[in-house]
């Protein structure tokens, strides 16, 4: 009986050991094919020159430089319009239908397919508004993909604000907007953050919202206005596995660039948990 | 002949369908300490947080009869919240000091209602932790967490955030019942002190308490206001049955 029940235990214990295994282990093999096949073509050039003769020599500057204007662009956006749509959410709106309606738009927002939002970002932005395919259309089309994220980070940061410390300011005659500012907001400010750099993340690897609103198969120089367009990381990378002019020799320059993009994101994604850990520790101090 | 603070008349409170406040009538005296007991769920505290209407944020709460605090009624329709909360602060059962510095914490009331001088908000800072007896443990650490100090601190330290403003009333819900005994003697011992400056009301579930630090005891249960008189003669020679019956251990 007991024998039983100790030896399913251990069976549960493997199984699960091997599951976590299989994840790390694709993880694992994935990297490694990457570094593979593009750690060769890795050096200061490759990230500080610009693409050379059809897109077949030189470095990829242009990208990386486009891809940070784009991620500028869209949290310049998206970061105060998503966090303070969750302020309105949790602090000022009513638990009525229309929240709730308002709420589900946001959560479904998240679920739809990008290349969509690629759409409305050409039809909205690029042709209604006028802004023609450029770094603003591209950036706005990424910050409204990046909007549901960051509105439902700072949602559950606001709500996870204890009781206490709302009580706290009001009694001492603070007005809502004065709570909210001074207490309720640099409270959830470490949580609100790491949304962000999630979403960074995301707007960072995405091509299918830019394709048809602002990214470039080529651009001679970095985008100097707002309304120029520009090349991105993972739209270079579609460019030379499918459309390239030398698809066979620009192998390895396409997985190098993939192998920047992944450490952009995995180094954004660091930044926000240390810079996340540091505001934490600077207001809880340890007893 | 003492004057009193609050007259409270005819105050009924709903909670939704609940009749959590019946028929209260109760005065309030100036510049001493007045314990409201009674066992939980009685009603004390719900009448606490309506003397600075912290039930306002309650969803489905409702006040009637008059709350006069020297002769105006709080809840009427012309009642500025800011105002009447500088003039009645309070301190909750839990400590709750914000996730600032000891000095922004103490300097938060002030800077809310237009202090930015710096040598002003030293001195309002300075002056609440002596109020509250922290200066002395504090004054060398005053830009540290707050959140570091102990339990006691922590509670002293929201006495000294709310005394900032400089209010008239200190409602204080259960002070004590999340601090240790020495904490807690601490803090009664700074209530008595606070009599002289402001106007006092504890809540208390700690009979002991009451009879040691307050000189009016109001004794609540089940939403009503039963027995209401000075201190020693409540727990000497009460006049209604429930409180006798409640302050020699029969129940509660």
């Amino acid at each position: 009986m007991s024998g039983a029940r100790k030896s399913k235990d251990r069976t549960a214990t493997i199984m699960l050991w091997l599951v976590m295994a299989l994840t790390c282990g694709m993880l694992a093999l994935i990297l490694a094919f990457l570094v593979s096949k593009g750690w060769s073509v890795l050096s200061w050039e490759f990230l500080t020159k610009k693409p050379r003769s059809m897109m077949t020599a030189g470095g990829i500057s242009t990208p990386i430089v486009g891809t940070l204007q784009l991620v500028l662009v869209s949290m310049g956006f998206a970061f105060p319009v998503g966090v303070f749509t969750a302020v309105y959410l949790v602090e000022y709106a009513k638990d009525d239908w229309f929240t709730r309606a308002l709420r589900l738009a946001v959560r479904s927002l998240a679920g739809v397919p990008s290349v969509v939002f690629g759409l409305f970002g050409l039809s909205f932005f690029v042709i209604f508004m006028g802004f023609g395919p450029s770094l603003l259309s591209a950036g706005l089309t990424l910050g409204c993909l990046a909007l549901p994220v960051i509105v439902g980070a700072s949602e559950s940061a606001l709500l996870a604000v204890p009781r206490d410390y709302r009580d706290a300011s009001y009694a001492l005659g603070a007005t809502q907007w004065q709570t909210i500012r001074k207490v309720v907001l640099p409270a959830a400010f470490p949580s609100i953050i790491t949304g962000a750099i999630l979403s960074v993340g995301r707007v960072a690897g995405e091509t299918a919202p830019i394709i048809f609103t602002g990214a470039a198969f080529f651009a001679p120089r970095f985008a100097k206005s707002i309304f120029d367009q520009v090349m991105a990381l993972p739209y270079h990378v579609l460019i030379l596995a499918t459309a390239g002019t030398n698809i066979e020799k620009t192998r390895p320059i396409q997985y190098g660039t993939v192998l920047v993009l992944l450490f952009f994101v995995l180094g954004m994604t660091m930044t926000g948990v240390l810079w996340r850990a540091r505001l934490r520790i600077r207001q809880r101090a340890q007893r | 002949m003492e004057k009193d603070k609050f007259s409270v008349r005819d105050l009924d409170l709903y909670y939704g369908s609940n009749h959590a406040l019946k028929k209260i009538n109760l005065q309030i005296p100036e510049r001493a300490v007045t314990a409201l007991i009674g066992p939980s769920g009685c009603g004390k505290s719900s009448f606490l947080r309506c003397l600075n209407r912290m039930n306002d944020f309650i969803p489905g709460c409702s006040v009637s009869g008059k709350v006069e605090l020297d002769g105006s009624d709080i809840y009427d329709a012309n009642t500025d919240l800011i105002h009447l909360r500088r003039r009645v602060g309070m301190v909750f059962q839990r400590p709750n000091p914000f996730p600032m510095s000891i000095f922004d914490n103490v300097a938060y009331g002030p800077r809310l209602h237009g202090d930015r001088d710096r040598n002003t908000l030293r001195d309002i800072v300075e002056e609440s932790l002596r109020v509250s007896a922290l200066w002395s443990e504090v004054r060398d650490i005053l830009h540290s967490p707050a959140l570091a100090l102990s339990g006691g601190q922590q509670q002293r330290l929201c006495i000294a955030r709310a005394v900032a403003v400089q209010p008239e009333v200190l409602l204080m819900d259960e002070p004590t019942s999340a601090l240790d005994p020495m904490a807690t003697a601490r803090i009664e011992e700074l209530v008595r002190e606070l009599r002289t400056r402001y106007t006092v009301v504890i809540v208390t579930h700690n009979m002991q308490q009451a009879a040691r630090i307050s000189d009016t005891t109001d004794f609540f249960l089940s939403g009503e206001m039963v027995e209401s008189g000075p201190t020693q003669q409540m727990f000497t020679s009460p006049r209604d049955k429930r409180t006798e019956d409640y302050i020699t251990g029969r129940f509660g």
